[in-house]
């Protein structure tokens, strides 16, 4: 029997054992309620699940659709990015290789591989560096071991290092390498074609050591040499500073402009080059001044050997652009370690020398001495005291009157500038003109002379001129001409009157526009006269390129008139020379009867000298004309 | 240990008692609400057994070995040869102390030779899973701990615990056994059967699930119940009943029975927490595999005990009055697969409560269980 139903009967029977019907069917009932009631319940449960877990379907099946869609459109923004990180790769301008944890290529761009000239076929992703490296020694890109390069390379990237370095290829490029380890092993590597910056680096550090003009070493360069070469000199070697500059450089620039200026400049550094030895530095320290510093000197008697050389090499003539110039230079000589045993002192004593050198009249060598201060400062104290006599209104004319010989009687006086110093008394021209030159003051102090000799001038009778002497920078400067033109018409004297003196070193140097502004005074009337003929090259091209009025015989062979049948026969020819180009000759420094009979006898025309009478003052001059002129007249 | 049933029903008052009633120790009762709400039967065991701990509650129907009923008092009485025993009881006067009750039990009833706690509840007015939690940290682990809440049928009205007093609301009492004679075996398995999709606790509040997967808990049970069955709301609820578990940790899963619905905040209070942020899923309830259930629990209790004893057994069952509302007269089916694991032979009384209280069968760490059948047996080695 079921036991539910067995259960029931149990429940239903009373105690007699009498079945209670009623009883029984209500439990019956009661179970069959309660079976209806789980069935019901199960039904609904079964199918509100079904519902449920149909919802639940359908949501997982939305949400495989959104999130297909979604990684559909991540996985094309993927291959966006990719072929837009490909494009970035392929037109970096850099090459780039990035490698894994084995030291296995991951990635490379184009130009990676146009770099170290790989064919594109060789390369690909998972070949070891090492192969990668072979390959370039075959191609030629790489000299070395390739085991060793790469072994290095690991250990360096193991260690998480970044590193960097130049590779300096065989074909003459330098790539710069830069790798970055990656997080998880492997790195990334780019590299650069940094040839042109190279050598641009290199270009710029060159230049900040050199002089542009000339390629020499700077005064940057100048001072490490001489550091280095005064270290060998605390060894017990010896070495010489010469301090070179080219004497009257700026009138090189002025009349010719300066290109012409730097391509002398060039030429002189070359020649300098040509007289040094191998461990010698030439440093151009600006303008036209030059250092030497001369390594391996045995004694002073190297160095001046060296300065003898490269006086001698600046001398010779420079043809620069069809003018022929000839330029001298002043060196100054510092030893060491006689004259000192650091480099600014030795500078510094160069420098001095290199004054000392100017002020004993260019042209020459000097070795420091230990009294050229002393003498520096005094030749300073002359240029503060010439500046300060020209405002002060110390010098004076003198002037020496010339005698022609035929006529006998004064034709010409030639105007002689002093200086009365208020301590120092008379000082020499010799020893101011070349400061009045160096210090830039000549020029004023050439139209001061040249407009008062014309206002004395005025005075004097209408058949005397006045000659006045032309410096080689009056001549270059561009104010000449219009200073000449002012004192002729300020004094009203007429040029005819006016005579100026040259001497051969003036048309040695920058002849061309010497000659033109030669050419213009002489179209106004204005004669001019070559001064101190025979004592520079005494060429006869000179005499033929100018149509000179006058030849001024200098003094020295005055002097030696009749003692030497030399003298004698060149002062001679010269007048004869003279004569027959139509130009007039003066004997300079005739201080006898003797030698004025002489150079009459010779065929000179006039004479000057103290025989007939020293330089003198205006006033003086004009008594000494009067007297003549009263001669005359009672002569007459 | 002896151990005999008294049965007391209406129409004959308790069936007769007979010899050594006088000695025994303990006296355990299960009674319907009404049957025992008077305190007259409490007298009149009290005047049966002077000597004895009485020991009793309110229920959702009685077991009396194979038979489920609802009219009848099912009382044991037991004697002890070796077994020390020791009651005690505290009164409930704010549910949310329930950690505290318990710790409260625990220490009066701890020491060394404890063997074995007992423990009665009310029903309604606890927080069951605290007063086990409180228990157990002052007994430990070890001490294997039983019992069950009190029932009020289906009703879920007032529910009623005595100890050696009048069955009262409020009231929760545990007994002790000490010695080494003792020996107690238990066991507790469900059945229940997991069921539709797995849902998440969206909000909850302690014991008190408001939300799962953003939908009013109330509403899912209601559409579940029918329109006529929700009108037996709470109690219906038990008929699918609802397992919690956080997804990290598959093995805290238990099953959590309703105790109150708020129509008002559609809300369900269960009676253990809910935490927000664990999984749910409904369970329903197959009679085979129901009674199956009940037979495993039987298993594990009759092999927790040992094979030394040589006395009587007695095991007190303690299953879900969700369980008796599912099965109906076929809960006998359960009552009967537990006799035949433990043999017709054994006592078995008990009673279906509104929580069972029982080691996990797995962690061994006693909790308050839901929608089970658990079996304590005792016996007493020599």
């Amino acid at each position: 029997m079921y036991k539910l139903l067995a259960q029931q009967i149990v429940k239903a029977t009373d105690e007699s054992g009498s079945l209670d019907l009623d009883k029984f069917s209500k439990l019956v009932i009661a179970a069959y309620e309660e079976f209806d009631r789980d069935r019901r319940r199960t039904d609904r449960s079964m199918s509100l699940m079904i519902e449920e877990l149909d919802a639940v379907q359908r949501n997982l099946e939305q949400t495989v659709i959104e999130r297909t869609k979604e990684l559909r459109s991540r996985e094309s923004e993927l291959q966006a990015q990719n072929m837009r990180i490909d494009a970035a790769l392929s037109n970096m301008s850099q090459g780039l290789a990035m490698y894994d944890a084995d030291a296995r290529l991951v990635i490379c761009n184009q130009r990676f591989i146009s770099m170290y000239r790989y064919a594109p076929a060789e390369i690909r992703p998972g070949m070891p560096l090492r192969e990668l490296i072979r390959l370039r020694v075959k191609n030629g890109t790489f000299c070395g071991n390739p085991d060793d390069y790469a072994d290095d390379l690991y250990a360096k990237i193991k260690i998480g290092q970044a590193t960097g370095q130049f590779a300096e290829l065989e074909d003459g490029r330098t790539i710069s390498i830069a790798r970055q380890p990656m997080p998880g092993g492997g790195w990334v590597a780019t590299h650069e074609d940094v040839t042109e910056r190279r050598q641009a680096e290199m270009r710029i550090a060159h230049m900040a050591r050199h002089d542009a003009l000339t390629d020499l070493p700077n005064r940057v360069l100048l001072r490490e040499r001489l550091g280095e070469a005064l270290a060998h000199v605390e060894r017990g070697q010896r070495l010489a500073v010469l301090y070179l500059d080219l004497d009257l450089f700026k009138n090189v620039n002025d009349s010719l402009g300066h290109p012409t200026g730097d391509e002398l400049l060039r030429i002189v550094a070359d020649r300098l080059r040509g007289c040094v030895g191998e461990t010698d530095t030439i440093s151009r320290v600006g303008g036209d001044e030059f250092f030497i510093i001369q390594t391996d000197v045995g004694g002073a008697s190297d160095a001046e050997r060296l300065a003898r050389r490269v006086a001698e090499a600046i001398r010779a003539p420079y043809d620069l652009h069809g003018h022929s110039i000839v330029i001298d230079a002043s060196i100054g000589i510092a030893l060491a370690p006689t004259d000192g045993s650091d480099a600014n002192e030795l500078l510094k004593n160069a420098d001095m020398a290199l004054y000392g050198a100017k002020a004993d009249g260019r042209g020459v060598y000097r070795f420091f001495e230990p009294n050229m201060d002393a003498r520096m400062k005094e030749r300073r104290a002359l240029e503060v005291a010439l500046r300060r006599a020209f405002e002060n209104g110390e010098f004076e004319l003198y002037y020496q009157p010339v005698l022609n010989l035929d006529r006998d009687e004064v034709r010409c006086c030639e105007a002689l500038l002093r200086w009365h110093h208020p301590e120092r008394g008379m000082v020499s021209p010799v020893e101011f003109i070349p400061v009045a030159e160096e210090i830039g003051l000549i020029v004023a102090l050439g139209e001061w002379v040249i407009r008062w000799a014309c206002e004395d001038a005025a005075k004097w009778p209408d058949d005397i001129c006045v000659a006045v002497n032309l410096s080689p920078t009056q001549l270059t400067s561009k104010g000449l001409l219009p200073a000449v033109l002012g004192a002729l018409a300020s004094s009203r004297l007429p040029p005819h009157r006016l005579e100026l003196e040259i001497t051969e070193a003036v048309l040695m140097q920058n002849s061309e526009v010497t000659l033109r502004t030669l050419h213009q005074l002489r179209e106004l009337g204005i004669r001019i006269s070559m001064d101190d003929f025979g004592t520079g090259y005494s060429s006869l091209s000179y005499l033929r390129s100018f149509p000179f009025d006058k030849i001024k015989i200098d003094r020295c062979f005055i002097k030696g008139l009749g003692d030497s049948s030399e003298a004698d026969a060149i002062v001679h020819a010269v007048a004869g020379l003279a004569e027959s180009l139509g130009m007039t000759t003066t004997a300079e420094g005739v201080e006898t009867r003797r030698q004025l009979d002489l150079v009459r006898d010779l065929g000179c025309t006039d004479v000057q000298g103290f025989f007939y009478s020293p330089p003198v003052p205006v006033r003086e001059l004009t008594k000494i004309l009067a007297e003549k002129a009263g001669r005359k007249t009672a002569a007459a | 240990m002896r151990v005999r049933q008294i049965v007391w029903n209406k129409r004959s008052g308790w069936t007769a008692a007979s010899g050594e009633s006088d000695a025994a120790q303990l006296v355990l009762y299960f009674g319907g609400r009404d049957a025992l709400a008077c305190g007259a039967r409490y007298e009149e065991l009290r005047n049966m057994f002077p000597a004895a701990h009485i020991m009793g509650c309110s229920t959702g129907g009685q077991i009396n070995n194979d038979d489920v009923s609802d009219d009848e008092i099912v009382a044991a009485v037991a004697s002890f040869d070796a077994t020390r025993l020791q009651l005690s009881r505290q009164e409930i006067t704010d549910p949310r102390r329930s950690r505290d009750y318990g710790e409260a039990i625990g220490r009066a009833l701890n020491a060394n030779d404890l063997a074995g706690v007992f423990v009665l509840s009310d029903g309604l007015n606890v927080n069951g899973s605290e007063l086990v939690a409180g228990i157990s940290k002052i007994i430990g682990s070890d001490v294997p701990l039983t019992g069950g809440l009190a029932g009020d049928g289906a009703n879920f009205k007032e529910t009623l615990v005595g100890a050696d007093c009048a069955p009262r609301a409020r009231m929760i009492a545990g007994i002790g056994f000490y010695g080494s004679a003792i020996r107690v075996g238990h066991g507790s398995a469900g059945g229940w059967d997991l069921f539709g999709p797995r849902r998440h606790v969206t909000k909850s509040n302690g014991n008190v699930l408001f939300e799962l997967d953003g939908e009013p808990a109330l509403d899912l049970y209601e559409r579940y119940l029918g329109p006529e069955e929700s009108k037996g709301l709470p109690g219906s609820a038990l008929l699918f009943p609802i397992q919690v578990y956080d997804l990290q940790r598959p093995d805290s899963a238990v099953v959590r029975t309703v105790l109150a619905v708020d129509r008002e905040t559609r809300s369900m209070t269960f009676a253990g927490d809910i935490p927000q942020g664990w999984s749910a899923q409904l369970m329903r309830g197959n009679l085979d595999r129901l009674a199956a259930g009940a037979a495993d629990a039987a298993r594990q209790a009759r092999g927790g005990l040992g094979a030394d004893d040589s006395g009587q057994r007695f095991s007190i069952l303690v299953s879900c009055i969700g369980r008796r509302l599912l099965m109906g007269q076929r809960a006998i089916d359960e009552v009967e697969a537990v006799g035949g694991e433990l043999g017709r032979d054994s006592l078995r009384l008990g009673f279906y409560s509104y929580g069972e209280i029982s080691p996990h069968e797995k962690s061994g760490q006693c909790e308050l269980h839901n929608q089970t059948m658990t079996v304590t047996t005792l016996a007493e080695v020599a």
